[in-house]
């Protein structure tokens, strides 16, 4: 059949379209993630100390003196808490940032614009912004604090370990909230209003319809962003390592921040490797997760 | 439903609240970067500014490298947007205007790079880089932003060539034209909003990235203004006054860029989570 024949040949014409479209992007990405992802792989089971010299097969040795290290488990402990911490505080914060810009009042437009700011500043300036106004000399919090009596001297919110983690939260928490709440504001937006409506004329309270309606048909967007969220707020570095160092007393020390430390400070490149695979494999799988729930379906065409 | 007053009040407190939390630590250190030094150490800080000076400013231009590491940053950043857009525009394009074998399959994997922690390839890339005598090169800088935004700007052209219309396509086709004059003739010029956002990710990813450049980089002459900045904070322990500085004119390009398409970006951003 002709016409069947027609149809095959434009199909192929379209994949060989799409596969030139494609193929820059997928090389890059191979050569600049996929290979030195296999790179690490292969110094995980060397003994390479310094970037550049060779080393010699030691099998799974790197993996059990790291599984065995107390610092790589203290690491991994610290970064659950850094990330459930800013799921939470995150999470919060744009939820409640989204219910109100969801509301209609002048310059509406402008605020849900200006909203990601925070997010889109570079971070090394939230790094100056937060060093200065934490200062305890000057600054703008310890006096503002000290004004409102709440405390009598400046506070050094990194000089211990549970404040400056907290403080670090905080931080990083501010710096995403926007980004999610944008997230959540589009997921609100697609609420049907007449839902709201019927319930509101069979006489349900503002806190019932939130639970019953909005918390309900928000879930799906919530739980995608929030494993988005943890596999962002992981990966952060230059927050943390700007800020504290990983201190006071390691109170700081994320993984991340322990696999920069060992590979650059400690000069045991092949142990950093194997910490890095480990992270790796443990934050792909969540992304799977995450990334099942992204990709288009049939929708595409 | 219209509003109660005590609903109204509750959201007009919630907005302020809002505003200072995302506005208050930046017009703080934007005023604080033209107060005088004893000003700004001051233990009774001002909201506005009672003196006024540029020296801060001056010092920073003129007594160090700031200005290399600010001229190092634009064309970093400019070329990484540039090549950003261009795999973007073309690579979603096909993911979702085009049916081709595995593509759900591809898509996903790029998704998951967006999640990729960069940790875990800076010590192969760094070697790779030293092989390839590209360490101290703003090229490398260049290479490995674009890996990191790429992810994400892909996923972000989804909406907007949603929101073209098959049918100018098909009918394009139909008049002979071949796919690439459609793309970029029709689908181009009609996506030119999602073009803009994917920019201002792609410049603003690459303005404000720190490992790699600490890395990569190691001479003051090729810096970018994040690990040049992160070095004078070192080297001059306590001068606020040139942080505060150097914290405003970091953020300028990045307010004039979102002033001009941030509505869009939004949007792009928002629309992008859509199902």
């Amino acid at each position: 059949m002709p016409i069947r024949r027609s149809q095959r040949l434009a199909a192929r014409r379209e994949a060989a379209f799409a596969a030139l479209l494609v193929a820059p992007v997928l090389a890059w990405l191979g050569a600049t993630l996929l290979y030195p992802l296999a790179v690490s792989l292969a110094l995980s089971v060397e003994n390479v100390r310094v970037i550049g010299s060779v080393g010699r097969f030691v099998g799974l040795d790197n993996y059990l003196s790291v599984l065995g290290s107390a610092a790589f488990w203290l690491a991994l402990g610290r970064s659950v808490v850094w990330v459930v911490g800013n799921a939470v505080v995150q999470t919060a914060l744009a939820m409640a940032a989204a219910l109100v810009l969801e509301q209609s009042f002048p310059g509406v437009r402008i605020a849900r614009t200006w909203i990601v700011l925070t997010w889109i500043v570079p971070t090394i300036v939230i790094v100056i912004v937060w060093r200065w106004l934490l200062s305890t000399s000057g600054g703008m919090i310890n006096p503002l604090l000290i004004a409102l009596g709440v405390i009598r001297e400046p506070v050094g919110f990194f000089s211990t370990p549970a404040s400056a983690m907290a403080t670090l939260i905080l931080i990083n928490s501010w710096r995403w909230f926007p980004f999610i709440a944008v997230m959540l504001l589009a997921g609100l937006q697609r609420i049907p209003g007449e839902l709201y409506e019927a319930a509101a004329l069979d006489g349900a309270s503002r806190f019932a319809r939130f639970r019953r309606i909005t918390l309900p048909l928000l879930q799906p967007t919530l739980f995608v962003l929030t494993v988005i969220g943890t596999l962002l707020s992981f990966n952060v570095f230059d927050i943390v390592w700007l800020l504290t160092g990983g201190g006071p007393a390691n109170a700081t020390t994320t993984l991340p921040i322990l696999i920069y430390r060992t590979a650059f400070k400690g000069y045991r490149l092949s142990e950093a490797a194997a910490m890095s695979v480990v992270a790796t494999v443990l934050l792909m799988g969540l992304a799977l997760i995450a990334v099942r729930t992204l990709a288009p379906r049939e929708e595409a065409r | 439903m219209r509003r109660s007053v005590a609903i109204t009040l509750a959201l007009a407190v919630a907005l302020a609240v809002l505003a200072i939390l995302v506005i208050l630590p930046f017009w703080w250190v934007m005023s604080s970067s033209v107060k005088a030094t004893s000003e700004i150490v001051s233990t009774s800080p001002t909201m506005f500014p009672r003196s006024f000076t540029l020296e801060h400013f001056e010092k920073l231009l003129g007594g160090s490298d700031f200005p290399r590491f600010l001229f190092n940053s634009v064309i970093v950043s400019l070329a990484s947007m540039a090549l950003t857009v261009a795999f973007a525009v073309l690579a979603g394009y096909a993911f979702f205007r085009l049916r081709f074998p595995g593509r759900d399959l591809l898509y996903r994997a790029i998704l998951l790079a967006y999640a990729f922690p960069g940790i875990v390839v800076l010590t192969p890339l760094y070697g790779m880089m030293s092989a390839a005598g590209l360490i101290d090169n703003p090229l490398a800088l260049v290479i490995v932003n674009v890996t990191f935004a790429v992810p994400f700007a892909i996923w972000m052209m989804r909406a907007f060539l949603a929101a073209v219309p098959v049918e100018i396509e098909e009918a394009a086709r139909l008049d002979g034209a071949s796919r690439l004059i459609v793309l970029r003739r029709i689908v181009l010029p009609l996506i030119a909003p999602g073009v803009a956002s994917v920019a201002i990710f792609a410049f603003v990813s690459s303005w404000t990235e720190y490992l790699f450049a600490s890395v990569l980089i190691q001479t003051d002459a090729h810096k970018t203004i994040p690990v040049g900045l992160a070095g004078i904070i070192g080297q001059y322990q306590v001068d606020w006054g040139l942080m505060l500085a150097g914290a405003t004119i970091t953020t300028l390009p990045v307010l004039a860029l979102f002033a001009v398409i941030g509505r869009y970006f939004v949007a792009g951003l928002t629309a992008g989570a859509i199902k």
